[in-house]
């Protein structure tokens, strides 16, 4: 019997399989469904979403066909099934149960399009199916070589240079978003990290897209990355525009009966159409450090052999970072050669249209000529820092000085500084370009301001 | 039972699959090319490529029993056909032109879903066998709360 192993890329869900099953009184059915798990050699999971007629047909009658297409041999293949048991829990619920959370969070039907039990059979045997596959013996062969994986070993030595030479965070953090379109083709990528606000990440850096999304957030359990956030666990998903297509479908139903309370869209961050994405949990001794989150156009980028190499770099990108920001807490700023103001030219006389920074105390937010900025803490040391320049006519500062000051109201440990002033930098660069924050040594940084600026502060 | 609005649908180019059992109930199924509805709407004609056919004939010919299914990307609308095995017959070459444009029309729409045309390519699609089928019951099989509702 063919190995079910081999059949890896038939059950990354590329091409809709197709379910046969039988009432107790003879009559057959047939439903296309959108995954096959893979559970071991002698095992695969179909996901129990509703009950329909293929989940009543197999609680009378345990037997099952599943027809396979491989997406990268074009071969069809028959698997006969005998059910064995529905699981509710456990590390094939979990797996089943993460992917459909994340497609239905991208469309608007959370807590709607979800899984009920991952349904256990036995495979009886793999057929070949003879009339779905190359004619020519000598194309099959060709074809069947397996693709070429992404995350090869050259990969992974290649990103690991980068994290060794990497001087700070946001030489770490673009590095390793070069390094990924540079070695392994992810022309798109973003890392997110988390906010001050608890529950939320925000993108800290980001590469391919129009837009850098400095500042964009995410909430823990929504889209890919919220969902890999929540369940802390990589998802890979293929073919993401047809199981979305299914689940918007559904939804589109759904509505129409006015089954669901808001208009939900299918919305969709970075790529406007992405049809693969990989979603990495960054987790650094239990502690989730960030998520890093690729797109493809393609709708089969990663493979089965990529799965330990994904979960590997998550751990490394984490240890970097990690160890990144400890160190800039606890080296010393190289301190300035003498302290440096303001003197040329004076604060309130910097050429340029002057520009109105505005800070809103009870909601920590900055706007600029009335466009929002940025929140938090990034946006109580960004006016921390224009108030010194214009009080003390002051343009350089430290990180160990924001640390001190009791009005930021850092955490004691863990106050991720380093992070929160390069999002600064980076609102900064995308939304006021002529105010910038330059970093100029370790753990010191230097206001520039283009234009002059005008505070108001409001309640 | 399939009016006009649904005989297009089911011709114009879309999955199909066609799924049978034999004698212990073991569910068997098979790859169909093109269907043509006859104009009474009480019968159609699946065309399975013989290599395929042999994997559904025994069944239909021991108990008859048969179910279509029929899915269209990117709306997903999807419907299933039971019936009953009448009769079957090797394709003629008259009606290949009509088998294979169907097919064609259904790898362009694959497309449009991310699977590329060439996937498809090396498939077998003639020559087919004609297997005719009598309309027993269709159901809406579109992902929704209506999924599972009879059509006619």
């Amino acid at each position: 019997m063919t190995r079910l192993e081999s059949l890896a890329s038939c059950f990354q869900g590329l091409i809709p399989a197709t379910l046969f099953t039988c009432s107790r009184d003879g009559v057959p059915n047939a439903a296309f469904i959108s995954h096959v798990e893979f559970v071991d050699g002698g095992r695969v999971a179909l996901s129990f979403q509703f009950f329909n007629k293929s989940k009543a047909n197999i609680s009378e009658n345990p037997h099952a066909l599943v027809r396979l297409i491989d997406p990268d041999t074009s071969q069809g293949w028959r698997l006969r099934l005998r059910y064995v048991r529905s699981e509710t829990s456990g590390p094939v619920f979990e797996r089943m149960a993460l992917r459909i959370e994340a497609i239905a969070s991208y469309s608007g039907l959370k807590g709607i399009f979800k899984l009920l039990a991952a349904d256990i059979y036995e495979v009886l045997s793999v057929e070949m199916v003879e009339d779905e596959g190359p004619r020519a013996a000598s194309q099959w062969n060709e074809r069947m070589r397996p693709p070429a994986s992404v995350f090869t070993l050259h990969a992974m030595q290649e990103l690991s240079e980068r994290i060794h030479r990497a001087e700070s965070l946001e030489t770490l953090l673009d590095s390793m978003l070069e390094g990924l379109e540079a070695s392994c083709g992810f022309t798109h990528s973003m890392i997110l990290m988390p906010a001050a606000e608890e529950g939320v990440l925000v993108t800290i850096a980001s590469r391919g897209y129009a837009e850098n999304g400095a500042g964009a957030e995410v909430r823990i359990g929504e889209g890919i990355v919220g969902v890999v956030a929540e369940a802390r666990k990589p998802i890979r998903i293929a073919g993401l525009i047809r199981q979305m297509l299914y689940a918007y479908a559904m939804h589109q139903r759904a509505s129409e009966q006015g089954l669901c309370p808001h208009d939900h869209r299918i919305a969709l961050p970075g790529l406007a159409a992405p049809d693969s994405q990989l979603g990495v949990p960054l987790i650094n001794r239990g502690e989730l450090i960030g998520v890093l989150c690729v797109e493809s156009e393609q709708p089969y980028r990663f493979h089965e052999e990529d799965k330990t190499a994904i979960e590997l770099l998550g751990s490394y990108i984490a240890i970097a970072i990690h160890s990144m920001l400890q160190r800039e807490r606890s080296e010393p700023a190289v301190e300035a050669p003498s302290p440096v103001h303001a003197a040329t030219p004076p604060p309130g006389r910097v050429p340029g249209p002057a520009r109105e920074v505005a800070y809103y105390s009870a909601d920590e937010c900055i706007l600029v000529d009335g466009e929002y900025l940025i929140r938090s803490l990034p946006a109580k040391i960004f006016w921390k820092l224009l108030n010194a320049r214009q009080a003390e006519g002051r343009l350089e500062f430290t990180n160990r000085e924001l640390r001190l000051d009791k009005s930021l109201n850092l955490p004691e440990w863990k106050d991720n500084l380093e992070s929160r002033l390069l999002l600064l930098r980076r609102r900064l660069e995308q939304k006021c370009p002529d105010l910038r924050i330059v970093p100029k040594a370790r753990g010191r940084f230097a206001l520039q301001l283009a234009s002059d600026v005008i505070l108001v502060q409001k309640p | 039972m399939i009016d006009v609005e649904l005989a297009a649908f089911l011709q114009e180019g879309i999955a199909i699959q066609l799924g049978t059992r034999n004698d212990r109930l073991e569910p068997n199924g098979a790859r169909v090319v093109a269907v043509t509805v006859d104009g009474d709407g009480r019968h159609l004609v699946a065309y399975v490529p013989d290599a395929a056919a042999s994997q559904v004939l025994p069944d239909l010919e021991s108990n008859g029993q048969a179910a279509l299914v029929f899915a269209r990307p990117p709306d997903e609308r999807a419907c299933q056909v039971k019936g009953t095995f009448t009769s079957a017959r090797p394709a003629s070459e008259a009606e290949r032109a009509g088998v294979e444009a169907q097919w064609d029309r259904w790898r362009d729409r694959l497309a449009s879903i991310g699977v590329a045309r060439a996937t498809l390519e090396p498939w077998i699609t003639w020559p087919c066998t004609a297997i005719r089928v009598r309309v027993t019951a269709i159901f809406n099989q579109t992902p929704g709360p209506n999924a599972g509702a009879p059509l006619a």
